[in-house]
């Protein structure tokens, strides 16, 4: 089997991942990072998109709230792009318990969450829709973020710090050397899930930040972690309903918090145990759940047209906890499997928040540099990820771009304002095997018509660009990407600015592949990615997105007889995580 | 007194408002939208799959033991079907937007899709119908360099993977417009231009070989259709066919405008942007259906009323998410679960189709609408298209043909009572 020898091996492609590795990168260790599907697949790509205050958590986990607080700050410098400054409200609703509100006071106070009481007409004023019978309001400084975004952008920052990437590379055995008592993890073997092809990295030290899947990755060395899969379910409405996070003042509880996210707003969210962290079923009362309390802040949310649901689940972790998912610290732990197991190499860091990934990294890397018997400063909390110059997301972002620069009719994606050019550039510039990856880098079918258009569009293009290159060299059309490999040299990762039509303006039309970054075959590429956004859609579908799915068959169905393309033999890595039965009432 | 309110202007509306003015009805068409023809390929598919298969049905009129028992085609027949769409497709001749048909009458036949699938139809615009599979006759597939609605190189690949030979070429969008938000619709309108259709000819005719015939995507002229087709033929020298593109779809838009000028001409009013927001019924017929306008609801009185709302697409029902399911104008009775837990199965491209879809409106052998004992809702109330319950039309590619002989089946019941 081939071997890699490499300082620092990162299992997990999330946000605290791709943090530890460009830690691990910045302090100058040779570091490789493995992720079995895509970037932020796992919880990371299935959050509510909340940049927290801490304000949340001020009065049920104070050390979570201050951790929050402190890495909102650094976030906002390290990841600007990454964010948009939304603040947050606090609210006050005729069913919030009595002295909560001042309890919040108080203890926003003692772990310096900033906090003022707004007047309710200010309130008012801001978010027209808030339900009126709100008595007070408490302005923090939440933000919405953009995890995708972000996690690519770390993933960058980290390659240009040295790191090498490697997605849809799975890890199934763990390396573990000595006897009792002094044993050590030294490497791992990792699948590539593209070519099927087994080989080993060899390690100094193993970061195990697999998130949820924690549990699963430690017990590959023999030892037990217990983490608490809390399911949490989130649905987006078609509308942004408010420009501000909007948060009960009340100790934290299901669907309490709802979310502007780019042009949408997020209700959420639940927090239930589960077995597995996939796959994850949404029961249609979940749904009503979300809707009936998005009721309580914004009265008639429930009517208005919902695009979609889906579902994460927090990696959380209490030493000995037995209790409630809801009730687990969302503080960050770091198992130091050294002391606790008398297993040295390896690390596993889990628990957290999205909001606490770069801290999450740094207390590792810390650890790690300690066993390691190097003193190496952190570099993170300083350094600007790439595309940070283009400041604060924006509502108007896209649009001002494209009409600034005249992009209509190059709109592959109408709905998030994804033109051919984003489209081509992210097929170029960062590791693509499906169209969902394409849409956690562009956000291409992410909107209401999920799919029903791009679909077709981004398969089109695609095709075209691996036509183009296959005219030019002359050989058979490739069918499946090829990952570079640690030893064949660095992949091209930048997405800083795929998210931005006007960074992508020039790009001619006739462009071809890179060598090596080529895409499944069309067919498979359009059946998977329409099944992914069914997938997404099933729970929610009635009213106007039930006709919008009626029409999205019309499209596929009849005038396209998409069913009944020839079907490549070829299988896409990913397809059976599509096939899962996501109808409402399904397997009750 | 209108004789007949067509609530509705999709196709099923459209032919039943025009079979009923023929018939020497006074009648008068009212619609929300524009209905799904805006959307659909304009061909008239009549039964590709009548059960789940990976090869269409050969013979349009065969298979039909799979489908429901309330298919509303078990009531039609195969012979009074082909019989509507004769007179149809004679209407479209005379409109000037021929329709052809297989030789033989019980074949359906292949045309390229835009992903370069085979779709079965019945009849299609003659010049969609020059792309018919079956001669196997090599195909030069034409696109536009930017035009992000049509990809030839995708759709020859796929067709000659199937057998169909196909080659593609890419010509530059400068040929056709200069504007920068170009949808096919501008597209289409672009070619009515003589120069441009010159422009385009000359191009083409460098590009064809000998014995190819000419792909092209459905944006030959709008208003000029004809003279695009006599203009690219005459100097390309070659057959020259359209295939379907993703929406908006010229060849609907061209239908659509045809039927309305025939309408029109017939003295039928067709009233767009009216939607049907209530009803009053004495005893057990209507006698008023209320519309909302910008300035004020008007009410529309008829001797009958004709339901041709279309199924979830038309937006003739609508649903919540408790698993209320509803027909928005008479909140007629349904066959659909109130349950969103039978609604759906688990892949998108299900062969079977999704089971809510198959649901509707139960009608009587007169094609009224009736509740689940078979008792008649209103006495002066018929519905057809979309609605109905027992098909899906778009799984089954049934969608035009159920749509035209439902609604001359429904007008021609109503006229002779
Ligand atoms: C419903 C919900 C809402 C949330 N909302 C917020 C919020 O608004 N704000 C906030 O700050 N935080 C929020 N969080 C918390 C936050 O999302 C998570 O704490 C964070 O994303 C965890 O990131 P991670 O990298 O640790 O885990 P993950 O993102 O799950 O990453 C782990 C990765 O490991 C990979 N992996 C697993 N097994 C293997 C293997 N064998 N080989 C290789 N790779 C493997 C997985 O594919 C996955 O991509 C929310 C969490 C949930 C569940």
């Amino acid at each position: 089997m081939k071997q890699i020898e490499t300082e620092l091996l990162v299992i997990g492609g999330g946000s605290t991942g791709a943090g530890v590795a460009w830690d691990a990168a910045l302090r100058g260790f040779r570091t490789i990072l493995v992720e079995r599907r895509d970037l932020t697949h796992g919880t990371t790509g299935r959050y509510h998109g909340l940049l927290h205050s801490g304000g949340r958590y001020v009065v049920k986990d104070p050390r979570s709230a201050v951790e929050c607080i402190e890495e909102n700050r650094v976030l906002r410098y390290t990841h600007a792009h990454c964010i948009e400054d939304t603040g947050g409200f606090f609210v006050v609703t005729p069913e919030d318990e009595g002295d909560y509100p001042d309890k919040f006071k108080a203890a926003c106070a003692q772990t310096g969450v900033p906090c003022q009481e707004l007047p309710l007409k200010e309130a008012f004023r801001r978010e027209p829709l808030l339900n009126r019978r709100i008595s007070r309001v408490f302005e923090v400084p939440d933000g919405a973020a953009d995890s995708f975004l972000a996690t690519h952008a770390t993933a960058q920052a980290a390659q240009l710090a040295g790191a090498t990437i490697l997605i849809y590379h799975e890890v199934v055995g763990l390396l573990v050397e000595g006897g009792d008592g002094d044993r050590r993890v030294v490497g791992a073997q990792v699948t590539d899930k593209v070519t099927g092809e087994d080989f080993i990295i060899r390690a100094a030290m193993v970061i195990n930040a697999s998130g949820a899947w924690a549990g699963k990755i430690a017990q590959l060395a023999g030892i037990e972690v217990k983490v608490i899969p809390g399911k949490g379910v989130m649905v987006a409405m078609n509308h942004r309903v408010v420009n501000t996070v909007v948060n009960r003042c009340k100790m934290p509880a299901d669907g309490d918090i709802i979310v502007p996210a780019h042009t949408v707003a997020v209700i959420g969210t639940t927090d239930e145990k589960v077995a597995d962290p996939e796959p994850l079923r949404i029961h249609p009362w979940e749904v009503q759940l979300m809707l009936d309390e998005g009721d309580k802040l914004v009265p008639g949310i429930s009517k208005a047209r919902v695009l979609r649901a889906w579902a994460g689940v927090r990696p959380l972790y209490q030493e000995g906890f037995t209790g409630q998912s809801r009730d687990a610290t969302r503080a960050l732990t770091l198992l130091d499997h050294q002391a606790r197991d008398g297993v040295r190499g390896f690390l596993t860091i889990t628990g957290g928040k999205w909001t606490t990934f770069r801290l999450m990294a740094e207390t590792t890397m810390d650890m790690a540099c300690k066993q390691l018997g190097t003193e190496r400063p952190c570099l993170t909390a300083k350094t600007q990820a790439p595309g940070v110059e283009q400041g604060h997301y924006w509502l108007g972002h896209r649009l001002h771009a494209v009409e600034e620069h005249h992009l209509q009719s190059d709109l592959i994606c109408e709905c998030e304002l994804v033109t051919r050019a984003m489209l081509q550039q992210a097929v170029l510039k960062n590791p693509t095997v499906t169209l969902d990856d394409l849409r956690r880098d562009t956000r291409l079918g992410m909107g209401p018509c999920q799919g029903g258009f791009c679909t077709y569009r981004a398969v089109g293009v695609i095709h075209q660009m691996q036509h183009e290159t296959q005219g030019a060299a002359n050989q058979a059309m490739p069918t499946t990407i090829q990952p570079t490999n640690a030893d064949t040299g660095p992949q091209i990762w930048d997405v800083a600015h795929l998210q931005s039509p006007a960074h992508n303006v020039d790009a001619p039309h006739r462009v071809k592949m890179t060598a090596g970054a080529s895409l499944a075959d069309a067919n498979l590429l359009l059946h998977d990615f329409l099944q992914e956004r069914w997938r997404g859609v099933t729970p929610i579908l009635w009213g106007q997105q039930l006709k919008q799915e009626r029409l999205d068959e019309l499209i596929y169905l009849s005038v396209m007889n998409a069913d009944h393309l020839p079907r490549s033999e070829s299988q896409s890595p990913l397809t059976d995580f599509w096939q899962f039965d996501t109808t409402p009432g399904a397997g009750e | 007194m209108l004789d007949l309110l067509v609530i509705g202007a999709g196709l099923t509306g459209l032919t039943a408002a025009l079979r009923a003015a023929e018939s020497g009805l006074k009648v008068k068409v009212i619609a929300k939208g524009l209905g799904s023809l805006h959307w659909s390929a304009a061909t008239v598919d009549v039964m590709g799959y009548p059960a789940p298969s990976p090869v269409a049905a050969k013979n349009p009129w065969e298979g039909w033991q799979s489908l429901p028992a309330a298919h509303p085609y078990h009531r039609l027949g195969a012979k009074r079907i082909k019989a509507d769409l004769d007179a149809f497709q004679a209407w479209t001749v005379a409109l000037g937007l021929p329709y052809a048909a297989n030789a033989d009458p019980d074949r359906n036949t292949l045309l390229p899709s835009p992903v370069g699938a085979f779709r079965p139809v019945y009849l299609a615009p003659k010049a969609q119908f020059a792309g018919d599979v079956a001669s196997r006759q090599p195909m030069l597939i034409a696109g536009f360099d930017g035009v992000r609605d049509f990809y030839p190189q995708l759709l020859a690949d796929n067709l000659a993977a199937q057998g169909q030979p196909a080659r593609s070429v890419l010509l530059p969008q400068i040929t056709l417009t200069d504007r920068h938000d170009a949808n096919t619709v501008h597209l289409a309108e672009a070619l009515d231009d003589p120069a441009r259709q010159t422009a385009l000819g000359v191009a083409l005719k460098s590009a064809v070989q000998p014995g190819e015939r000419i792909g092209l995507p459905a944006i030959l002229g709008l208003r000029a259709h004809t003279q695009v087709m006599e203009a690219l033929t005459r100097i390309t020298g070659a057959t020259i066919f359209e295939i379907p593109t993703l929406t908006p779809s010229v060849p609907g838009v061209r239908l659509t405008a045809a039927l309305r000028t025939r309408l029109d001409q017939v003295g039928v009013r067709v009233e767009a942007g009216m939607e049907a927001i209530g009803f009053n019924a004495t005893g057990d017929a209507i006698e008023w259906v209320e519309t909302s306008t910008s300035s004020r609801p008007i009410r529309h009185r008829a001797r009958n009323f004709l339901l041709a709302t279309g199924g979830v697409l038309g937006g003739g029902f609508s649903s919540d998410h408790t698993g209320r399911f509803w027909e928005v104008v008479f909140q007629l009775p349904l066959t659909t679960p109130q349950d969103r837990g039978q609604w759906f199965r688990p892949q998108f491209f299900d062969p079977a189709g999704q089971p809510v879809f198959s649901t509707g409106v139960a009608v009587n052998e007169r094609w009224q609408p009736v509740d689940a004992d078979g008792k008649i809702v209103y006495r002066n109330l018929w519905a057809a298209g979309g609605l109905l319950a027992g098909a899906d039309p778009i799984q089954e590619r049934s969608l035009e043909g159920l749509a035209i002989s439902t609604a001359m089946a429904a007008v021609e019941s109503l006229t002779t009572r």
